[in-house]
C-alpha cells in the first residue's frame, strides 16, 4: 500500500503542468516546426 | 466537471496507455470536424449550381449540429469519451497559433480597448448576477460560481473558483450546466442579432468576446460570423480570461473572512497558479511575429494550423452539449441564468455601440 501510495505521489508530483502549459508547450513546438520548415505550406 | 457534460477520462500510469486512450476520441472530432468542412462546401456549391438562394453554413456551424445530433441522439460509446475530453487542449493550441496572426501593435489597440470593456463588463455582471442571484433565494456559494462564471470565463473560471471558494460539486454542476446551456444558445442567437444590426467585424467580435462566456464558444460564435470576427472574439475572450486570477482570488479572500473558505496565504502564487497561461503564449507568438521570427507563408500556415485546431474544438463543443442530461440540473440556476446573460448580452452590446462611437472600431 506504501509502496502505491509513494508511487502515485511522485507520479502527480511528476505531472505538476497544467492542460494550458501542455497546450503552449506543443504550440510552440509546432511554431518552431514550421519555422525550421519541418512543416510547411499546411492548407485549409 | 459536472456530471452533465463530463467525459471520463481514462486513467493509467502509463503515458502511452494515457496517450492512446485519446486516439478514439480525437479522430472522432476531426472526422466530424472535417465532415462539417465538406458540408460547408458541397452545400454552397450544390446551393450554386442549382441556383439556389441559401445561406452560406460555415464549418463551425456544420461540426457543431453535427456534434450536437450525435450527442443528443446516440449514447457516445466510452472509448472515444477520454479523446472528446481533449477539446479544450486542441481551443488552447489555436488560440496560441493565432496570435501569430495578429501584429503586436493590434493586440496592444484592440486588447487596451478589450480591457477597458473587460473591466467595465467583469464589474457590472459580478453585480448583476450577484443581485439575480439574491433575488431569486440561491444558495450565496452558487450565486457567486455563476457570477464568475459569466463574467469572466465560464466553466474555467467555476473549476478555478470552485476549490478557491470552497464550493460544493452540486453547486459547480448546476452553474456549469447553466453557463453551457447558455452558451449554446449564444451561438445561435449572437450572429443573428449582429446580422440584424448590420455590426462590422471588429464590433461583432467585441461583443461575442465580452458577451459569451465559455471560449469554445466564445470562439465559435466569432467564427461563425467571419473570420476577421472570429480572431477579435478570442482576443477580446483572451483579455477576458486574464482577469481569472483576480476575481477568483477577490472571491477567495471574500469567503475566507467569512470563515467558509481556506486563507489565501501568497497572493502571488495564488494569482500565477490561476492565471491561463496560453494569454502568455498568444502574447509570446505575437511579439515573435512582431520580431518577424516568420516569414509571410510560414504566418500563413501558422493561421491555417490554429484554424485546424478550432475545428475540433466546434466537434467537442457540439459533442459534450448534451440538453437532456443537463436538464435535469434543475431550472432556478438556469433561469438566473439566462436573465443575466440576457442582460450582459444586452449591456455588452451597448458597451461596443459605444467604444465604436468612441474610438471608430
Amino acid at each position: 500500500m506504501s509502496d502505491l501510495t509513494s508511487t502515485t505521489t511522485t507520479s502527480a508530483k511528476r505531472n505538476t503542468l497544467s492542460l494550458d502549459g501542455w497546450a503552449v508547450i506543443v504550440a510552440l513546438l509546432l511554431a518552431l516546426a514550421v519555422r525550421f520548415n519541418v512543416l510547411k505550406n499546411i492548407p485549409w | 466537471m459536472a456530471t452533465s457534460i463530463s467525459l471520463s477520462r481514462a486513467r493509467s500510469d502509463s503515458p502511452l496507455v494515457n496517450a492512446l486512450s485519446v486516439v478514439p476520441g480525437v479522430l472522432l472530432l476531426a472526422g466530424i470536424g472535417y465532415a462539417g468542412k465538406v458540408l460547408e462546401h458541397s452545400v454552397n456549391a450544390y446551393a450554386k449550381a442549382h441556383h439556389w438562394t441559401f445561406p452560406n453554413i460555415e464549418y463551425v456551424l456544420w461540426a457543431i449540429l453535427i456534434g450536437l445530433v450525435i450527442s443528443n441522439t446516440l449514447a457516445i460509446p466510452r472509448i472515444f469519451h477520454a479523446g472528446i475530453a481533449t477539446y479544450e487542449f486542441w481551443l488552447k493550441i489555436g488560440i496560441v497559433l493565432l496570435g501569430a496572426r495578429f501584429v503586436l501593435a493590434d493586440v496592444l489597440k484592440l486588447g487596451g480597448i478589450s480591457l477597458c470593456l473587460v473591466v467595465i463588463e467583469i464589474t457590472l455582471s459580478l453585480a448583476l448576477m450577484t443581485l439575480l442571484g439574491r433575488l431569486f433565494k440561491l444558495k450565496p456559494k452558487l450565486t457567486s460560481l455563476l457570477a464568475m462564471g459569466s463574467a469572466i470565463c465560464g466553466v474555467s473560471a467555476i473549476i478555478a473558483a470552485k476549490g478557491a471558494i470552497d464550493a460544493d460539486d452540486e453547486d459547480a454542476s448546476f452553474a456549469m450546466a447553466a453557463i453551457l446551456a447558455l452558451g449554446a444558445l449564444a451561438l445561435f442567437t449572437f450572429p443573428a442579432v449582429a446580422h440584424g444590426l448590420h455590426m462590422n467585424d471588429v464590433s461583432y467580435g467585441l461583443w461575442a468576446g465580452l458577451g459569451v462566456d465559455n471560449t469554445a464558444e466564445a470562439t465559435a460564435a466569432g467564427a461563425l460570423y467571419s473570420d476577421a470576427a472570429g480572431k477579435v472574439a478570442v482576443l477580446a475572450k483572451t483579455t477576458r480570461n486574464a482577469m481569472i486570477g483576480f476575481v477568483v482570488l477577490a472571491y477567495a479572500i471574500y469567503w475566507a473572512g467569512r470563515g467558509q473558505a481556506e486563507a489565501v496565504t501568497n497572493r502571488a502564487a495564488f494569482l500565477w497558479r490561476k492565471f491561463p497561461k496560453f494569454v502568455l503564449g498568444f502574447l509570446l507568438m505575437s511579439l515573435l511575429v512582431g520580431f518577424h521570427a516568420f516569414s509571410k507563408p510560414q504566418i500563413a500556415s501558422l493561421g491555417n494550423l490554429s484554424k485546424w485546431a478550432f475545428l475540433l474544438t466546434f466537434a467537442g463543443v457540439g459533442l459534450r452539449t448534451n440538453f437532456r442530461e443537463m436538464s435535469k440540473q434543475g431550472l432556478r440556476p438556469f433561469v438566473v441564468g439566462a436573465l443575466g446573460e440576457v442582460l450582459i448580452a444586452c449591456l455588452t452590446l451597448g458597451l461596443v455601440v459605444g467604444a465604436n462611437r468612441i474610438w471608430g472600431l
